[in-house]
């Protein structure tokens, strides 16, 4: 996988934008700059676990998943097999969307289905180890419907998102 | 033995290139969920509700979008706004958007995903949000 230049520096652009608000917040009222500074770096000390786990898979996709196994499991014409494989993934993966976006941007170029990969981002909203924490604020009941149509609706988003973007494969 | 080794690296070289190609991008995502973080408090969040079901649910849904952190703090934040008479449909929404919406990473979906994508999925995902939001509440009525 290849990053473009546009992708590139459309990334050197919004961090420069990102460091401006910052000075600016610097200025105006340093504590909270201070403070979100100090957020921030918690974030990216908690990501960075995820974030070897992130680079491990794409290593491994690179190195030994040809992509037309991955159309066969993930592609269009996958069936049941691919839409098990984009819930159990999506509720199993963990860490921010964002973190799974360089590989999840790989496997569409690589022929994945773009509704599996809408369904995927739909399912991680079942968050597995937060669920008893759920269950404790809204009950065992709310918890187990509300897993049961975010399921549901991954599946019916990513119908019809296959239905409304074109195919990207590159294979 | 050798080969397959060198497959590995070659394969660790480009994944390592890709994510260092990404960092800057990655920095300013991080970068700005602590902004977010700081800036839009919860009780920020908890004064855009007014009591209304059908309003509060919408607005929920973008408060939800636009917030960020730990999945926990959406619970604790809409067990708060349930326990001040906020309804359950507006809450649900705003738990369900704070995890499936993310105004911080747009930018960065869309650079790798294009316009398309990245507007089909959010706007299934905002929508969604309101309709499940309203089917759980529903469900749970008819069921206890």
């Amino acid at each position: 996988m290849t990053v473009s230049e546009r992708e590139k520096s459309f990334g050197r652009i919004l961090l420069l934008i990102i460091i401006s608000l910052y000075l600016l917040a610097t200025l105006f009222d340093p504590a909270s700059a201070g403070q979100a500074l100090m957020k921030s770096l918690s974030v990216l000390k908690n990501i960075a676990p995820v974030l070897l786990i992130v680079l491990f898979l794409m290593t491994l996709l690179s190195a030994y998943i040809q992509p037309q196994k991955i159309f066969h499991y993930l592609g269009r014409k996958s069936g049941l097999k691919g839409w098990g494989i984009a819930l159990g993934g999506g509720v199993l993966s963990h860490g921010p969307d964002y973190l799974w976006y360089p590989i999840l941007s790989d496997l569409r170029a690589r022929g994945v289905n773009e509704g599996l990969i809408v369904a995927f981002f739909y399912a991680r909203s079942v968050k597995v180890p937060w669920l008893p924490m759920m269950a404790s604020y809204f009950g065992i009941a709310f918890t187990v419907i509300l897993t049961f149509y975010i399921l549901l609706a991954a599946v019916i988003q990513g119908k019809i998102a296959e239905k409304i973007i074109p195919p990207q494969s590159t294979i | 033995m050798k080969r397959e080794k060198n497959t590995w690296t070659r394969a660790l070289k480009a994944a390592l290139g890709t994510l260092y190609s990404m960092t800057p991008m990655l920095l300013a995502v991080i970068g700005l969920v602590g902004l977010f973080q700081t800036y839009i408090t919860p009780e920020m969040i908890h004064s855009f509700f007014t009591g209304s079901a059908l309003y509060d649910t919408l607005i929920g849904t973008v408060t939800g979008a636009i917030s960020v952190g730990q999945p926990f703090i959406s619970y604790i934040i809409g067990g708060g706004l349930s326990q001040q008479g906020v309804s359950l449909y507006a809450v649900t929404a705003f738990i369900l958007s704070f995890v499936t919406l993310g105004v911080v990473q747009l930018p960065m979906e869309y650079t790798l995903f294009g316009m398309r994508f990245t507007l089909v999925r959010n706007l299934l995902s905002f929508l969604f949000s309101i309709l499940v939001s309203v089917m759980t509440v529903w469900t749970l009525e008819v069921l206890l």
